[in-house]
């Protein structure tokens, strides 16, 4: 019989083994009768010359080699049965471990997704971007640069050792085909894009260099979904014309079903780089993909080699003697290194959180074993050695373990679900996080760790029970020193010091960054964006036409007080410009500002307060005196803080106005994700061919309207008013301005949710053990306590003792977590805005949360004291 | 009890012993522990007990063969009998066992002219 089937037909075995031996005995036993022996001593005769049955057949069992599984199996079946009667600790357990490893295993996925997974590309290895190391002067730095034009040029031509895609931003525009109008996402991209990529189109093919050209054909490839959803996935797609900005493009190719990009497009257009418009400064992003025959070192001395020698090197700007170098980087590492700082701090919270957990299930097993001190005591009287005992313990702690992992999985699917629901779309630059093998396998892992670790502490501390004497069952044994579990409360609270500071701080922070002061009269107001990327509105006049109509249109929909247009509204990224100051003693001066269109009546519907001079007009039209409005962010950096009004700029532009400033996200100077800047607003109707042209390939206006109380079908008038000038216009999207605000402080609105949540979960899982600590105490010494109320200890004396060591080991906790905030905070100093990182104000707060936890915990389980009836106790002695 | 920590015996003694036995002829248990018991003129003090964890572990080995049947005091017994992978142990068993003695008896008496 082969091993396999030895082990699926043991019990034929083993009854064998036992009927042999019971045919022995009565054969012994019939030759002793025979021999003249009674029956009954016969009997008792042939067991005492065979020797001890049950040993033997055991030991005969054992020489099929099955005793270890049928062990295991036996200790299985009675740690079950075990922690179905104790249901309170069981569910205690797996919910705890439940929520800790399952904060954990989503925490890890994320990582998963993001920092470990391979790029899905074909050798993601050979793929690679450009880092610029800067070293020496004011501002050293080491990161991702974009690429000007002049940068691109040189990288194409004189780098061989790289093949090189360039990408632009992504930007919204409007596709027809046929009759249908649709809103698009639309990649620009390089002629040798896909190349880097390694994809192979699945009809078609990809931009020719005569088509990257500027005032090349255009040309248009389509994205998979796009193809099948709007197109039918018509295999005759390719030559055809579709209206992309009302531009005709020739579909020249279809990319495959599963390809992803890093710019995750419905459309890419040819990007068309020059050292002009978009080129002159850096827009662009690159990625590399090293050809076969070349090496990574080659390349970069060829990189370094071409770009030292560039005209424009706008790094040395400011700073002269400083020393560049660029240097080629994994591509993987470049697309995560501006999350990884946050995505690591995560994954440290959701450790602590661990091991909180683990302290709290280490005394919960402690209280445990004492429970089972009398069955352990019978148990090992009838011969089970400790060795026994322990791995009945152990396997429990593994079931524990198994369970509380599979509902962690649960639990982190729901938690990742929540997650991506609240986050903005393309926030992230993975489109699904999945649990796949290696983040199951981490969850296994970490519920076997975690086990191991609660288990392993009162392991050690059973060692020293003394058994005998708690078979009676009425002593309670002390196991393991209460300093024990004084000082993994203090570890517990001292971790969620910390959690606490660090998610107050960032609640701090969105708070200030959500209510910088406005500058403008927020409430009431509806946003609505279109994309006017789009050929016809290159001319100016129509540009002009299409702004005066549409908000004449709008301010007579019933309800609407005012109405106006502009490139970017308050809390929105805006684009900025290179200006010159022209007149008086700071003529000559140059400096970079915000910049903004705006047709008239944009201050007077956002309720902006003038500060000096006017407010744009209609009379500021396209041939009269050109104009701005600037802020006073701008006259201080400027003009010293006097008044800017009559000053003149770039040559002939003259100053009229200056308004409040409004908070924005700069693309000019970024200190935080909201900020006032220098801001200038020049008339729409001003605006010149040229720019038009270019501008609305990364701005989407806004439309906005104030109405003087809500009005229920807003939207739907806007868009028809809209509609009613240009049909084929569609609106992107619908806004309030808190939801602008939202979507620009979306990093810190996520940050507070994810770190206040797992604080709040370990502030929790510290209450839970002050209990569980408390609790315990009070159920140990509740005779000790009631001897002492009769000799006459008050009852509020008695509570006080028991609660004030609960309230003890959290202060310690508090003072061990205020100390380590000392080192730990100071690295949210980049994340922290408005507030300093050592918050007075913050850390109090959460001094005064955590002991009130703490106190009430405690209190609770000691009220329990005066329900003791010391004559009761009296008469248990 | 193991039978290797009985007096007398050395491990693979009782193995040896029973299957020495099995090749004159096919045994059950009890008969098996009588003839051994009376081959060894009662010099071997062996539990009866003792020997079935032995006939296991040679069944498992594939030594033995075992076979339930009646027997001819029409008693259902579970008879054992030598594989020819058994005798060749056995035989390897006992020349090993042999030189053994051999070696043991030279150490045991030094003086031989």
């Amino acid at each position: 019989m082969n091993r396999l089937k030895q082990l699926f037909f043991r019990r034929r075995l083993y009854d064998d083994i036992d009927q042999e031996i019971a045919a022995h005995l009565e054969e012994r036993t019939e030759q002793l009768v025979t021999d003249g022996m009674s029956a009954k001593e016969a009997a008792s005769a042939a067991r005492r010359e065979f020797g001890n049955v049950g040993l033997v057949t055991e030991t005969a069992r054992e020489a099929w080699g099955w005793r270890w599984l049928e062990d295991l199996i036996a200790d299985l079946r009675f740690g079950v049965r075990m922690l179905l009667k104790f249901p309170g600790f069981t569910l205690t357990v797996i919910f705890t471990l439940a929520l800790a490893v399952g904060a954990n295993t989503a925490i890890f996925s994320l990582v998963n997704a993001l920092l470990l997974k391979n790029l899905p590309y074909p050798h993601p290895e050979r793929m690679g971007t450009i880092y610029t190391r800067i070293s020496g002067g004011a501002k050293p730095s080491d990161e991702r640069h974009s690429l000007n034009g002049e940068q691109w040029e040189l990288l194409r031509d004189q780098v061989p050792a790289l093949i090189s895609g360039l990408s632009g931003s992504t930007t919204g525009v409007n596709l027809k085909a046929g009759s249908a109008a649709a809103y698009v996402h639309n990649g620009r991209v390089s002629a040798r894009y896909f190349d880097v990529l390694a994809i192979r189109p699945l009809l078609g093919r990809y931009f020719s260099d005569e088509e990257d050209r500027p005032h090349g054909p255009n040309a248009v490839i389509l994205s998979y979904p796009l193809w099948r959803n709007r197109f039918a996935a018509n295999e005759h797609i390719l030559g055809q014309t579709i209206l992309l900005k009302s531009d005709p493009h020739t579909v020249v190719g279809v990319l495959p079903p599963d390809a992803v990009t890093p710019l995750n497009a419905d459309v890419y257009t040819p990007l068309r780089p020059s050292r002009d418009g978009e080129g002159g400064g850096t827009n662009f992003q690159v990625i590399t993909r090293l050809r076969d025959s070349s090496t990574w070192q080659e390349a970069d001395a060829q990189l370094n080699r071409s770009w030292s020698l560039r005209e424009n090197r706008y790094e040395l700007t400011g700073n002269p003697g400083v020393q560049v170098i660029y240097y080629s980087v994994p591509l993987q590492k470049g697309q995560t290194d501006p999350i990884r700082p946050q995505v690591l701090a995560l994954m440290l919270s959701a450790g602590f959180i661990l091991l909180i957990a683990c302290a709290n299930l280490a005394a919960l097993t402690l209280v445990r074993v004492v429970r089972r001190t009398p069955e352990v005591a019978t148990r090992m009287a009838l011969g089970a050695s400790l060795w026994q005992i322990q791995r009945q313990f152990w396997v429990e702690n593994l079931l524990l373990a198994l369970v509380g992992g599979a509902a962690a999985v649960a639990v982190a699917f729901a938690m990742l679900r929540l997650l991506l629901l609240r986050l903005p779309e393309h926030f992230l630059p993975v489109s699904a996080i999945p649990l796949d093998g290696r983040v199951l396998t981490f969850t296994l892992a970490v519920s076997v760790l975690t086990s191991l670790l609660f288990g392993m502490l009162p392991a050690m501390a059973a060692r020293s029970v003394d058994f005998r004497s708690s078979m009676g069952g009425r002593t309670v044994a002390r196991i393991g020193s209460p300093r024990l579990r004084l000082a993994l409360i203090a570890g517990e609270v001292a971790l969620t010091v910390v959690l606490l500071a660090g998610s107050g701080l960032l609640i701090r922070s969105l708070i200030h960054l959500q209510t910088l002061p406005p500058g403008f009269n927020s409430h009431g107001l509806m946003v609505a964006k279109a994309s006017l990327d789009d050929v016809r509105y290159h001319d100016p006049a129509a540009f002009r036409r299409l702004l005066d109509q549409s908000t004449s249109a709008m301010r007579l929909i019933p309800g609407v007080v005012n109405a106006a247009v502009g490139s970017n509204l308050p809390y929105e990224f805006t684009g900025n410009d290179w200006i010159t100051l022209s007149d008086g003693k700071e003529a000559g001066q140059q400096g970079g500002a915000d910049w903004v269109y705006v047709t008239p009546g944009y201050f007077e519907t956002l309720q902006m307060p003038l500060i000096s001079g006017r407010f744009l007009t209609q009379a500021d039209g396209p041939n009269a005196q050109h104009v701005v409005v600037v802020n006073r962010s701008f006259a201080r950096k400027f003009y010293g803080g006097g008044n800017p009004v009559g000053r003149y700029i770039d040559k002939d532009t003259l100053i009229v106005g200056e308004v409040a400033d409004v908070p924005l996200s700069s693309g000019l100077n970024p200190v935080a994700p909201l900020q006032t800047e220098e801001t200038l607003y020049s008339p729409a109707a001003q605006l010149e061919a040229r720019l038009l042209s270019v501008i609305h390939v990364w701005v989407q206006p806004d439309w906005i309207v104030r109405t003087s109380g809500p009005v229920s079908s807003l939207a739907a008038d806007m868009q028809r008013a809209l509609g009613s000038v240009d049909a084929t216009l569609p609106v992107s999207g619908f806004y309030g301005m808190s939801d602008l605000m939202a979507r620009t402080l979306a990093t810190q609105r996520i940050e507070v949710a994810l770190l206040g949540g797992m604080a709040a979960l370990a502030l929790l899982l510290s209450a839970v053990g002050v209990f569980g600590l408390v609790a315990n105490m009070v159920a140990q010494r509740t005779r000790e306590i009631g001897i002492r109320m009769a000799l006459g200890s008050s009852v509020g004396r008695s509570m006080w003792q028991i609660g004030l060591t609960g309230v003890g080991a959290s202060l310690f906790g508090v003072l061990f977590g205020l100390l380590a905030c000392a080192g730990a905070l100071r690295v949210m100093r980049s994340v922290i805005f408005g507030v300093g990182v050592y918050d007075p104000l913050t850390l109090s707060a959460v001094i005064l949360v955590l002991l009130l936890f703490a106190w009430t915990a405690a209190v609770l389980p000691a009220l329990r004291i005066a329900t003791i009836d010391p004559a009761k106790t009296l008469r248990d002695e | 009890m193991k039978p290797s920590e009985q007096r007398d015996l050395f491990p693979g003694a009782l193995e040896m012993m029973i299957l020495r036995t099995l090749k004159i002829q096919p045994l059950h248990g009890y008969a098996l522990a009588q003839h051994i018991k009376k081959a060894s003129n009662h010099t071997l003090q062996i539990e009866e007990g003792s020997l079935y964890p032995a006939l296991q572990r040679l069944l498992k080995a594939e030594l033995l063969k075992a076979e339930w049947s009646i027997s001819s005091t029409n008693r259902r017994v579970r008879i054992y009998k030598l594989t020819p992978a058994g005798a060749k142990h056995l035989q390897h068993e006992v020349s090993r066992f042999e030189r053994m003695l051999e070696g043991i008896t030279r150490v045991l008496s030094p003086h031989e002219s």
